[in-house]
């Protein structure tokens, strides 16, 4: 699928300009850049959150999911947020074996740890299919370890439900391991895309090589 | 001190006729007022804390006016409107129970949308951000809001009946402490301490305060379970 071009202005100024870009089914495209990048502004937008500045959306006639970086838990218990989105009960329970949080199922979501919480969230998004899945920071929250099988989830999911799958995030280390694609940001501007291999190891553009030297790689 | 708690001991258990009378209109006028401005004020709350439209802000500076509008004031506005010179006359409401809780209402269910709207307005945007990415409808993302609510319904709701039981102004303005009709625990004790009848007055003051902690009693261990 691919976006049509948009630009996203606050107060006066421009925090977002991109041009179109392709996000592959069946591929994750990881949306990279430091801070104030526009990742999340990125992701909201395409999610529908948020609007562009000429009103129109940027993908039209698709069901999209979207797992914002703080996800909210909602007044109930784990097991019911997650039934929330979906009412396979056995899906929701596999799911939540797998991330390691089955023995919270009936544990208020309120009184989750900000990692258990962002398992949960994770456990909830997954609960049906949508075209495009949109995962904002999903693992920040997250030790190593929980991280690593949350990848693993992800990539499986994306695989599996064929959906476009765009993973916003911070972690160069993280795009390297689960990414097909990578789209790089900065201050707002789209700066290169390509297969993660190509971008993470031989950049084109001195702004992504800049940014992979500051984080050491 | 002493003897007042005996005769208000002593008040209860001969169940005196005149102090249960007082007691009904009490109740009448408070838990009556308290549910109707709950039934006004938690939809006006939650639409203020969270939606955004032309005249918000004006809505709410009036209603953070209207929390602290003297009880008295708003006595005198309504005996204004309904006395033999007032423009609701015809409906004979001065110095009925019905008018007194129609003065509470509004007395009160400002305080209801004050504290609806604040926690609401904190909640609402990322709860919607959340449900909005599930994929979820309108409909689903304001049962979950009113979901989250509860805990602060009930708050707002302890703070709006402590209001109404405590409240003399206005029920004394519209009501007119008219024993056997309209006269509650706030205008007796009035009527009682202006007779020099201090010792029934601090009786009835100690029922009062006793009728006010069971109530936030029970509605407190309520609200602990709705928080877990």
């Amino acid at each position: 699928m691919k976006t049509n071009a948009f630009s996203k202005t606050y107060n006066g100024r421009t925090v977002l300009t991109l041009p179109a870009l392709e996000l592959p089914t069946g591929q994750i495209t990881a949306v990279i850049g430091p801070n104030g990048s526009g990742k999340s502004t990125f992701a909201k937008i395409l999610a529908g959150i948020e609007r562009t500045d000429d009103k129109k959306p940027i993908l039209s006639g698709i069901s999209v999911g979207y797992l914002p970086q703080k996800s909210f838990p909602f007044r109930m218990s784990t097991e019911k947020n997650i039934l929330q989105n979906g009412k396979n009960l056995s899906r929701a329970t596999k799911l939540m074996k797998m991330l390691g949080i089955d023995h919270l199922a009936k544990q208020s979501a309120k009184k989750l740890s900000g990692g258990e919480s962002a398992r949960m969230a994770l456990c909830r998004i997954l609960m049906r299919p949508y075209d495009l899945l949109i995962l904002d920071e999903p693992t920040t929250a997250m030790d190593m370890e929980s991280t690593l099988v949350a990848e693993k989830l992800i990539r499986q999911t994306s695989r599996e439900q064929g959906c476009a799958l765009v993973l916003i995030t911070h972690s160069i280390s993280q795009a390297r391991r689960i990414a097909d694609r990578v789209i790089v940001l900065h201050q707002g501007q789209f700066i290169e895309q390509g297969q993660s291999v190509q971008v993470l190891s031989k950049p084109k553009q001195e702004k992504t090589k800049h940014f992979l030297e500051f984080y050491g790689l | 001190m002493g003897s007042s708690i005996r005769k208000a001991v002593e008040l209860i258990l001969s169940a005196d006729p005149e102090l249960l009378n007082i007691l009904s209109t009490t109740a009448r006028v408070c838990l009556s007022s308290s549910i109707l401005a709950l039934i006004i004020g938690v939809p006006l709350g939650i639409l203020f804390g969270a939606e955004r439209f032309p005249g918000r802000r004006v809505l709410l500076v009036l209603n953070r006016t209207l929390i602290g509008m003297p009880p008295v004031v708003c006595g005198l506005l309504f005996y204004m409107l309904f006395s033999g010179v007032g423009p609701f006359r015809h409906l004979h409401l001065l110095f009925t129970v019905k008018l007194m809780i129609i003065a509470q209402v509004v007395l009160i269910t400002p305080i209801i949308i004050g504290v609806m709207e604040t926690f609401v307005a904190d909640t609402a945007p990322a709860l919607r951000e959340t449900a909005r990415g599930l994929g979820f409808g309108r409909m689903k993302e304001y049962r979950l809001l009113i979901n989250e609510c509860l805990y602060s319904i009930f708050s707002s709701y302890l703070l709006s009946f402590a209001r109404a039981i405590a409240e003399v102004g206005a029920v004394a303005m519209v009501g007119g402490a008219i024993a056997w009709k309209t006269n509650v625990m706030t205008t007796a004790i009035m009527m009682y301490t202006n007779r020099g009848s201090f010792t029934l007055g601090i009786a009835l003051g100690l029922i009062l305060l006793s009728l006010s902690l069971l109530v936030n009693i029970i509605l407190s261990v309520m609200q602990g379970r709705l928080s877990r």
